[in-house]
């Protein structure tokens, strides 16, 4: 699976979504709220294996961000 | 509604879906449409250690104002708390401690005055952690957590078992295994002061397991043996090795013989009239494990540790996953010796010709008692472990019980004792106030000697007597209440509709009907 696929695949099922696309955001939405910020958050970090700074998790609100910060953490 | 959790941190994550939360730190807003409430404050973050015991002292007024508005009869769990991070600038420092250890106080202090209040200790669940495990700054930074998130899958888990006590669900029967089980070695090859119990390791881990299995035996839970060996030995056993605390008396039935144990358990399940899924069966042989999940599956049957000394890590999950209860009723401490009495009974029932004779040769004593604040949790506690002899198999809880009272429901309980012993709360029925017989129950222990008809009768007839015409009554089927199905039928009800489900209504003329009662039944009205 693609670094894309997986997220997507978070995305789905930290919100419980029936479908997901790459406008996935916080305002297309609704479950995206800050609790489900921070749920997402200890998806990600369990899924990559990595450990989010608050920073990023500030400017992390849509699938590109979400990308766009993985990649510029070198995950694979 | 579901459950309404009052927090100071953000800790949504780790209850179900559906529970609502307040505020953070706000008591302002107390929904009254909650199915029940939980208390889960966590300790604040602040330096200095005098306004923070301040804070914490207030956290217990806080829910002492809670408890005067919520309706008495909903269920609110609080949990302690527990120190997440504390800086002490001396050694010799312990305002924080005494603040945390005064609130944890002061919550069984509301338990012990309010009986909805049940609290539970988090620390339970946090001291399998290590403090790095259990807080994280970075999501306390982010997100206002008071325990790091990443645990909310074995919160979740822990939470579950929590509620499943609270409901008082558990396992009545312990079957275990002798040889290698409760003591090391096999009996039949080194002979009664051959085995390995007590002394050093590995008798002592032994030692230790009986001792530990004793005191499970006296909160309620029933030991059976169920052993491939010669039971001459093992009786020898019993009489002469010193080392061994589980004795013959502490067993309230056994099977020691070379039949298959399946066969074995079902039998102990007939004679102790208690159903399979109340069953765990201990046995460090893997073999006969795997015969047992195999051939009965609602049996539990946990997994033995290879090594003795493994044996008090295994004893303490044991207990975690089948017999905690969150407090146990005097009649639970009793149990062995009813269930033991019940042996005896059957076994004098041989000798005589004549039931009714037999019956009068008991000396059967029923009290009935109308529910009261002293019988009220053990009421609550059959209507959730009563699945045989029960008409309708509705579960309640003492909130339950308590808000049907205030809402003019009947509901009474009766005693049962004979010259064998006495069996206690073992039986209960709730009318309500248009004359429903909601629930019907008896414990199987009593059953046998027709006191389901002997109670029954004497319950139409205070309703009569109260001015009661008509009584209706329901059965409801469920997959282990088939010997009920007839039961209002042999009282003399009519059976006035029947649903596809199976569901049977009733009714009785009270005038019409025949509430004559066996004399050697002696019923007194407490």
């Amino acid at each position: 699976m693609t670094l894309e696929e997986r997220v997507l695949n978070v995305l789905k099922n930290t919100f419980e979504l029936d479908t997901v696309d790459l406008t996935c955001s916080q305002k297309t939405c609704d479950k995206w709220d800050s609790i489900g910020q921070l749920n997402l958050v200890v998806e990600l970090e369990t899924e990559f294996d990595v450990s989010l700074e608050p920073e990023e998790i500030g400017e992390m609100v849509s699938f590109g961000d979400i990308v766009m910060i993985l990649k510029r953490k070198e995950v694979e | 509604m579901n459950y309404f959790v009052f927090r100071n941190n953000t800790i949504e994550r780790f209850f179900p879906k559906g529970y609502q939360f307040s505020g953070y730190d706000d008591i302002s807003l107390i929904p009254s449409d909650a199915e029940g409430y939980v208390w889960y404050y966590q300790m604040p973050i602040k330096y200095d250690q005098k306004v923070l015991a301040e804070e914490i002292n207030g956290y217990a007024q806080k829910l002492a104002f809670v408890l005067g508005q919520i309706d008495s009869k909903k269920t609110i769990i609080a949990l302690t708390m527990d120190s997440l991070y504390s800086v002490a600038f001396t050694d010799n420092d312990f305002n924080l401690q005494s603040a945390v250890a005064n609130y944890n106080l002061a919550l069984f202090g509301f338990e012990c005055q309010h009986s909805n209040v049940k609290v539970i200790d988090i620390t339970e669940f946090t001291r399998k952690y290590t403090a790095a495990e259990l807080f994280d700054w970075k999501f306390y930074f982010i997100s206002q957590m008071g325990m790091n998130p990443k645990l909310s899958n074995e919160f979740s888990v822990w939470w579950e078992k929590k509620l499943y006590s609270i409901a008082l669900k558990r396992k009545k029967c312990l079957v275990l295994d002798l040889d290698n089980t409760l003591w090391g070695g096999v009996l039949g090859e080194e002979g009664v002061n051959g085995i390995k119990i007590g002394g050093d390791y590995p008798g002592k881990a032994f030692l230790y397991f009986q001792e530990a299995l004793l005191e499970l035996s006296r909160q309620g839970v029933i030991l059976t043996i169920c052993s491939k060996n010669n039971e001459q030995d093992v009786l020898d056993t019993w009489e002469k090795n010193p080392f061994v605390v589980l004795k013959k008396e502490h067993f309230a039935a056994y099977r020691i013989n070379w039949t298959d144990k399946a066969t074995n358990i079902k039998e102990l399940a007939e004679e102790l009239n208690i159903g399979l899924d109340s069953f765990v069966f201990v046995d460090d042989n893997p073999t006969e494990r795997e015969l047992i999940r195999q051939l009965l599956p609602t049996v539990a049957v946990p997994d033995f540790p290879l090594q003795p000394y493994n044996l008090p890590a295994f004893f303490k999950q044991l207990v975690e996953d089948y017999f905690k209860v969150y407090s146990v009723t005097d009649e639970d401490r009793k149990k062995t010796e009813q269930y033991k009495a019940n042996a005896a009974r059957a076994q004098a029932q041989h000798s005589f010709v004549d039931f009714s004779a037999f019956l009068e040769s008991l000396d059967i004593q029923i009290g009935i008692e109308s529910a009261n604040e002293f019988n009220i949790q053990r009421i609550a506690q059959m209507t959730q472990k009563t699945n045989q002899f029960n008409l309708t198999t509705h579960r309640y809880t003492d909130a339950d019980v308590k808000s049907f009272l205030s809402d003019g429901w009947k509901i009474w309980c009766m005693c049962v004792a004979d010259k064998f012993g006495d069996n206690g709360i073992t039986g209960c029925i709730m009318v309500t106030p248009d004359g429903e017989i909601d629930t019907f129950l008896l414990s199987c222990r009593i059953l046998g000697k027709g006191i389901e008809v002997a109670f029954i009768k004497k319950i139409l007839s205070l309703l009569k007597t109260d001015g009661q015409f008509f009584i209706c009554a329901k059965y409801i089927p469920s997959l282990k209440n088939v010997q009920v199905k007839e039961f209002y039928e042999k009282c003399g009800f009519t059976c006035v509709s029947e649903s596809k489900d199976g569901t049977k209504n009733y009714e009785i003329k009270l005038a019409d009907a025949d509430l004559k009662i066996e004399k050697y039944y002696h019923i007194k009205l407490k």
